[in-house]
């Protein structure tokens, strides 16, 4: 079947650049919510990680062409959604408005196995993230949310491992801080 | 202020050692690290369904633009100048400099020419011929991949000119400005030194060609 939905990106990706704009459904359907999450607590709503997931979604098809290797488009339509996240943070910073009041996540105390103590903390840590530079955000995220090893971020991100243990460390002494009500 | 954890708990948080490997007078300390971090959100984020129609619909607009724009770029006429005398092929920078210097050899594709006139008006050439060449003895196999063939790093593979490390290809390049970059051993990308290279927005960087109905050169 031409528009199976099980056809390899690389090969999706050739289609659409070969006219078959279609077929970029398959990328949309596939990716939507795979990197929700990240721009989710990258971004700290919902409603700006759609935003963001819908303007990296629509850019990457402008650039399809430069997309050098269609098999990977998925890392590479990653980056393209961090760039998005950055420069969201980077707008707002100079904007001087902080990040978004988590707005998405079901309470923990809503959840069966959440309690009252554990919600809250959930909620200050979301809070908290926002205070933290967009870098240490982002490595905190990847590896504690979405539960990427150093070398796998690295992969993702292309700063080297060492960084990302700079970062996360620095990460870490700062939550620390800013979670002491909370621990 | 509170002081920042203590190294070794750290690596626990990292996942590089255990709760049981941590000295005892830092457990305390290694259990309230493992409470902040697991108190992560780790629940799955699912957009809503409309987000598939507006990215398409938005795929659908850029899509019929861009083919508008391509369609009256190509179509609209332009005053196009052929000399008589033609350069076979044109240099675009210098061979074997140093190691690893790679060069882009522009050839002139023929374009139909009224031999009594100077200057004439003739259709723009559909396509140009490009000329790579990449000097890399040690390599065992070269391709050249870029915007002209969807970066597939198979499509224009490069043939060993003798035995002094030249790779070449020939390739009709559409109208246009392109980026490529060179393949070696199907592994590593090469950016043309001896064109200038721009960053593709995620952190590598593209060797740029610039093809016009008179020829090719590289930005």
């Amino acid at each position: 079947m031409g528009l199976a939905g099980d056809a390899p990106d690389g090969e999706v990706v050739r289609a659409v650049l070969g006219g078959e704009v279609e077929r970029y459904a398959v990328l949309v359907r596939r990716y939507r919510d795979r990197y929700a999450r990240y721009a989710a607590r990258m971004l700290g709503s919902l409603d700006a990680a759609e935003d963001a997931v819908q303007d990296a979604l629509v850019r990457a098809f402008d650039r399809l062409a430069d997309c050098r290797e269609p098999d990977k488009f998925a890392g590479w339509l990653f980056l393209i959604l961090r760039n998005r996240c950055y420069a969201e943070q980077r707008r707002r910073q100079r904007e001087g408005r902080p990040l978004d009041e988590r707005d998405d996540g079901v309470a923990a105390a809503d959840r069966p196995d959440g309690t009252f103590e554990q919600a809250e903390r959930m909620q200050a840590l979301g809070r908290s993230l926002g205070h933290l530079t967009p870098e240490q955000r982002e490595v905190f995220v990847l590896k504690h949310i979405e539960g990427l090893a150093y070398d796998e971020i690295a992969g993702r991100t292309g700063a080297t491992v060492a960084s990302l243990k700079m970062r996360m460390h620095r990460a870490y002494d700062r939550l620390r801080d800013l979670m002491k009500e909370h621990l | 202020m509170t002081t920042g954890y203590h190294p070794l708990v750290k690596r626990l948080l990292d996942g590089e050692l255990s709760l049981a490997e941590l000295p005892p007078e830092l457990r305390a300390e290694g259990e309230e690290a493992l409470r902040l971090v697991g108190a992560a959100d780790r629940a799955p984020v699912v957009l809503s369904p409309a987000l598939d129609e507006r990215v398409m619909a938005a795929v659908r607009r850029h899509g019929a633009s861009r083919t508008r724009r391509a369609w009256r770029w190509l179509t609209a006429p332009r005053d196009v100048e052929v000399r008589l005398r033609l350069r076979p092929v044109v240099w675009a920078g210098a061979l074997a400099v140093a190691a690893g210097v790679a060069v882009l050899l522009v050839a002139r594709h023929p374009a139909p020419v009224e031999p009594s006139a100077a200057v004439s008006r003739t259709r723009i050439p559909d396509s140009v011929l490009v000329r790579f060449v990449l000097y890399a003895p040690a390599a065992r196999h070269v391709t050249v991949a870029g915007t002209f063939n969807q970066w597939d790093q198979n499509a224009a593979p490069l043939v060993r000119a003798g035995t002094g490390g030249v790779w070449t290809t020939t390739l009709a390049l559409p109208v246009g400005q392109h980026q490529y970059a060179f393949v070696v051993d199907g592994a590593r990308w090469v950016v043309d030194p001896a064109a200038p290279a721009i960053d593709d927005g995620f952190g590598r960087r593209n060797s740029m060609v610039a093809v016009t109905p008179r020829g090719a050169h590289t930005l």
